[in-house]
């Protein structure tokens, strides 16, 4: 099971993403605020993020960027209410592995979530090869 | 040598008197004088010289008996002597070759000249020359001989008076003739070139010259050029600046100036140039409009000539006719250079007028149209030559152009510029135009004419208005993504929380509830979606003004 770190400003859509995914077996950290999202990556071991892309002081764009320079392995799911050509190009040329669009249904949003933690211990079984 | 006796006297005297009365010329006079005088006088050699008032000395005008070096000496007697022939008295010298302070020994030695009697030529107690008897025999002239001598050479100035007034008379009427030819001739023609060649070839004939120059004064440098030649060589002519020569300096200052020998002058620069060309004498007169020199004019003689008056006046009086007409040619080469860039510029000017694509016209303060350009023409479909002069407003008649606005009108009111817009419908859909309305003001600041523009500005304002929606549907698209935005979260916990309690119910009817509540969110949803991806709307009406818009 992974270790998810998931961060939007509305906290109801935090704890919503929360108790999908903790049902799923998952541990689930939410945040709402930057700052504390990124202080906890850095502190932590996380294998998913699942970043909204309008937040209260960085957009999630950004937040990726810093994420993935302390751990480049790490997966991530954007998830915007506003799909611009801008952020999806941004965002994946970063590293993200999907970009969903609010509202995603809930078995989308499992199914997404467990083809990206596929793909990474693909990954790493390619890595022990 | 046995003297003279008065019977003799007589015979020579009366000899002497029929010869010079059979004629008239003054030259024949003199060359008649001195072939007979030797034989009558028996002496060996007689000369008359006559006096040049220009520059008070006396130049040859007749000799026998001479050989040309002799005659072309520097002096013709002592100062002394000059001096007594120009107090009316007569001077008798015997063993001049022996008179050692007396100029030119040689020439007189080898001339083999002994005695000389120089007598003044009187006329009205004026000396107008002189007469010289030579003999190569030492001769001592008698009181007698001298006072007979001093009668003849006064017979001689009568004859040669006479005859310089016959010939002046008859040159005068010639040269009246001439002026009136000359004067029609020049007058005829305005072509500066066809004037000035008019006038040297002309002069020359009627003063019966070897040559005639002309040179202008060029503005620009104040130098003369040499722009019309008769008679004289290529070589010549391209000889040399002539600023430096004192007859050209005189003549500039409007005097003409005469000159007997060239070659012997400190007026004259090119002595050796004029030597080879065959020139002897020469006059340089101002060319004059009114009252200031444009030029100098100059005739050439190939025999030595003493100007007289007459022809110095005669060749004034052309001058100022050529003056006149060098200026009138000059004037109408001016006059034809400024029509032709003139008509140029005209024309340029209404090239331009007519590759400007918008319409132009020009009307007067009467509301006359004075101009128009190919493009107004060709919209109003017509000629020219049928709207110049037209009243503006009768242009108008039958063209949907609202003429209350009109900016000509309002031009001629405030003489301010003005202009207004106007819609004009088409068969290909309505057209707008912009009529710019500028004054063209006289010296006293009053509307003299009025230009006015109208240029179609119907591809303009359709941008406008496509860039008006264009902003529209911007600020429209990004009003929509923002809404979007701020519902689609709280949807997303909603739509999420519903689909999570849906598992945890067992009540057949809350189940149900929830579905409603999951399909209404979803359908939310799906309109955020739209919102989100918008290309466009179409406005419709609702209720009363209101109007609501359906997304593309």
């Amino acid at each position: 099971m992974a270790e998810i770190l998931a961060l939007d400003d509305v906290q109801d859509a935090t704890v919503l993403i929360g108790k999908i995914l903790t049902k799923k077996g998952h541990t689930v950290h939410t945040f709402t605020e930057e700052d504390e999202a990124i202080a906890y990556a850095k502190a932590n071991k996380i294998d998913l993020a699942i970043l909204d892309i309008k937040l209260k002081k960085m957009s999630g764009v950004e937040v990726l960027g810093l994420l993935k320079a302390d751990t480049p392995a790490m997966h991530a799911i954007m998830l915007t209410g506003y799909p611009t050509v801008e952020t999806a190009r941004e965002a994946i040329s970063l590293g993200a592995d999907e970009y969903c669009v609010k509202p995603i249904d809930r078995d989308e949003l499992e199914e997404k979530v467990e083809k990206v933690l596929k793909g990474k211990e693909k990954k790493c079984s390619n890595c022990k090869i | 040598m046995e003297p003279i006796n008065e019977l003799k006297y007589l015979k020579v005297f009366q000899k002497v008197t029929k010869l010079i009365s059979m004629v008239l010329d003054h030259q024949q006079v003199m060359d008649t004088i001195v072939r007979e005088l030797p034989g009558l006088l028996d002496i060996d050699a007689a000369t008359i010289r006559l006096l040049d008032p220009s520059t008070q000395t006396f130049v040859m005008g007749a000799a026998h008996g001479l050989s040309m070096e002799y005659l072309s000496r520097d002096h013709i007697d002592t100062e002394e002597t000059i001096a007594m022939i120009n107090s009316g008295y007569p001077v008798a010298k015997t063993d001049v070759d022996q008179n050692v302070p007396f100029k030119d020994q040689d020439l007189i030695h080898q001339e083999g000249i002994k005695s000389v009697l120089t007598l003044p030529i009187l006329f009205q107690d004026s000396v107008i020359g002189i007469l010289r008897l030579l003999t190569r025999r030492n001769r001592v002239f008698t009181s007698e001989e001298i006072s007979f001598s001093m009668a003849l050479a006064e017979q001689v100035g009568i004859a040669l008076s006479n005859g310089r007034m016959f010939t002046e008379m008859e040159t005068q009427i010639n040269f009246m003739k001439d002026v009136q030819d000359i004067s029609a001739l020049v007058s005829s023609t305005l072509d500066l070139d066809s004037v000035l060649h008019t006038i040297v070839e002309r002069l020359s004939r009627s003063m019966g010259c070897k040559a005639c120059t002309i040179r202008l004064l060029r503005a620009e440098t104040n130098q003369l050029e040499l722009v019309a030649a008769h008679g004289i060589s290529e070589a010549y002519s391209q000889r040399g600046e002539i600023e430096g020569e004192r007859n050209i300096a005189t003549a500039l200052s409007g005097e003409p100036v005469s000159i007997y020998d060239v070659s012997h002058d400190a007026r004259v620069l090119y002595d050796d140039n004029m030597r080879k060309e065959g020139i002897k004498s020469l006059l340089a007169i101002p060319l004059k409009v009114k009252g200031e020199v444009i030029g100098i004019l100059r005739i050439l003689s190939d025999v030595h000539h003493c100007f007289t008056s007459s022809e110095i006046n005669f060749a004034v009086t052309i001058a100022e006719i050529g003056g006149t007409a060098i200026q009138n040619a000059r004037n109408y080469r001016k006059i034809t250079l400024l029509f032709n860039q003139v008509e140029e510029s005209e024309h340029f000017i209404a090239n331009i007028l007519n590759c400007i694509r918008p319409q132009l016209l020009v009307v007067d303060k009467d509301r006359h149209l004075v101009l128009a350009n190919r493009e107004f023409l060709t919209v109003l479909g017509k000629e020219e030559n049928e709207v110049l002069g037209a009243d503006y407003g009768s242009l108008w008649v039958g063209q949907q152009c609202p003429m209350g606005n009109c900016p000509m009108e309002q031009v001629l009111e405030t003489g301010l510029a003005a202009s207004f817009e106007h819609q004009v419908i088409k068969e290909d859909g309505p057209h707008w135009f912009e009529r710019t309305a500028s004054p063209m003001l006289n010296n006293d600041g009053t509307v003299e004419y009025v230009i006015e523009v109208i240029s179609d500005i119907t591809a303009k304002r359709q941008l406008e208005q496509e860039q008006l929606e264009r902003v529209k549907l911007q600020g429209v698209v990004e009003l929509a993504g923002t809404v979007a935005h701020e519902i689609n979260s709280p949807l997303f916990a909603a739509l999420g929380t519903a689909q999570l309690l849906e598992d945890e119910l067992e009540s057949k009817e809350l189940i149900e509830d929830v579905h409603t509540i999951i399909r209404n969110l979803k359908n939310i949803g799906e309109l955020t979606r739209k919102m989100t991806t918008m290309t466009g709307f179409e406005s419709r009406d609702y209720v009363g003004d209101t109007k609501i818009v359906t997304l593309r």
